[in-house]
């Protein structure tokens, strides 16, 4: 427990809920191996659909990669979301001080505008388009920040119990 | 396309650095220490247990393992409670005062590698 953190965090850390996933001899384990797999669902999916937006696997329709990818970027994100509460609950007036969980939140939050404006502006662009149609370059974009953002966002979540 | 490879090329080489620098490197590994006495306090806790420890000097915090490593080694909650007299050995922390981290520790006559 430390005091430099806002109050919040200090009694979030405190709180009944914090002593039983710390205490608990599975929870924190479990939470902890959701998270990878969580990660794993989540980014091999929005792998899949960045490497069509890049251009690559133009044989198939960009509409039907959209389609079946999108499912398993939602549960991958919904995982990432609620086993990274649980890890964070646990500790959360130290990791709310870590610069690199800092740094990680931005880059998450750089991740879901990325996504926000593809699926407002670009996917509605893209996902009737026939296969091997050439994509707007704004998908090409959406594609490469994507990949980059979310491989630095697991970089910082591994680096974290280090900084 | 290129460019992107290159970039995540560069990511993944900066990411090995950072783990390779990193893990112990808070620790000074060329200086093994021991510290022995009785338990103060004890927290059988995620992610890690700690302990501290009276020893001849001073109050050491001793950071042990994740709670199921500590269950599968054989280190049951009492065996680090408060009272009880252990033998850490390990590593002082560079970054936090009188804080060591365990590498293995002997209770009841007997030793449990934590790493």
């Amino acid at each position: 427990m430390t005091d430099a953190a806002p109050a919040i965090f200090v009694a979030l850390e405190a709180s009944g809920l914090g002593a039983a996933i710390r205490q608990s001899s599975w929870a924190y384990m479990t939470a902890n191996v959701g998270h990878i797999v969580s990660l794993l669902v989540f980014f091999s999916a929005v792998a899949v659909i960045d490497l069509r937006m890049t251009g690559f696997f133009a044989a198939t329709a960009p509409g039907n990669i959209l389609r079946g990818a999108r499912k398993a970027v939602v549960v991958g994100f919904l995982g990432l979301l609620l086993t990274g509460s649980v890890l964070f609950t646990a500790e959360a007036s130290h990791v709310i001080i870590n610069k690199v969980f800092l740094l990680k939140l931005a880059l998450i939050a750089l991740g879901v505008v990325n996504v926000a404006v593809f699926e407002y502006f670009t996917a509605p662009q893209v996902k009737g388009l026939p296969p091997h149609a050439v994509l707007p370059s704004a998908a090409r974009t959406a594609g490469i920040v994507s990949l980059m953002t979310w491989v630095a966002v697991a970089i910082c979540g591994r680096s974290i119990a280090y900084f | 396309m290129t460019r992107t490879l290159i970039i995540a090329g560069a990511l993944i080489a900066l990411s090995g650095a950072a783990l390779a620098h990193h893990g112990w490197g808070s620790y000074d590994a060329s200086k093994p220490i021991t510290v022995a006495g009785p338990v103060v306090t004890s927290k059988y806790e995620n992610p890690h247990a700690t302990i501290t420890v009276k020893g001849q000097d001073k109050v050491w915090t001793v950071t042990l393992a994740p709670t199921f490593r500590m269950e599968n080694r054989g280190v049951t909650p009492q065996m680090v409670a408060a009272g009880k007299s252990v033998s850490a050995y390990g590593y002082a922390s560079t970054v936090e005062k009188d804080e060591m981290r365990a590498e293995r520790i002997t209770v009841d006559g007997k030793t449990f590698e934590l790493r």
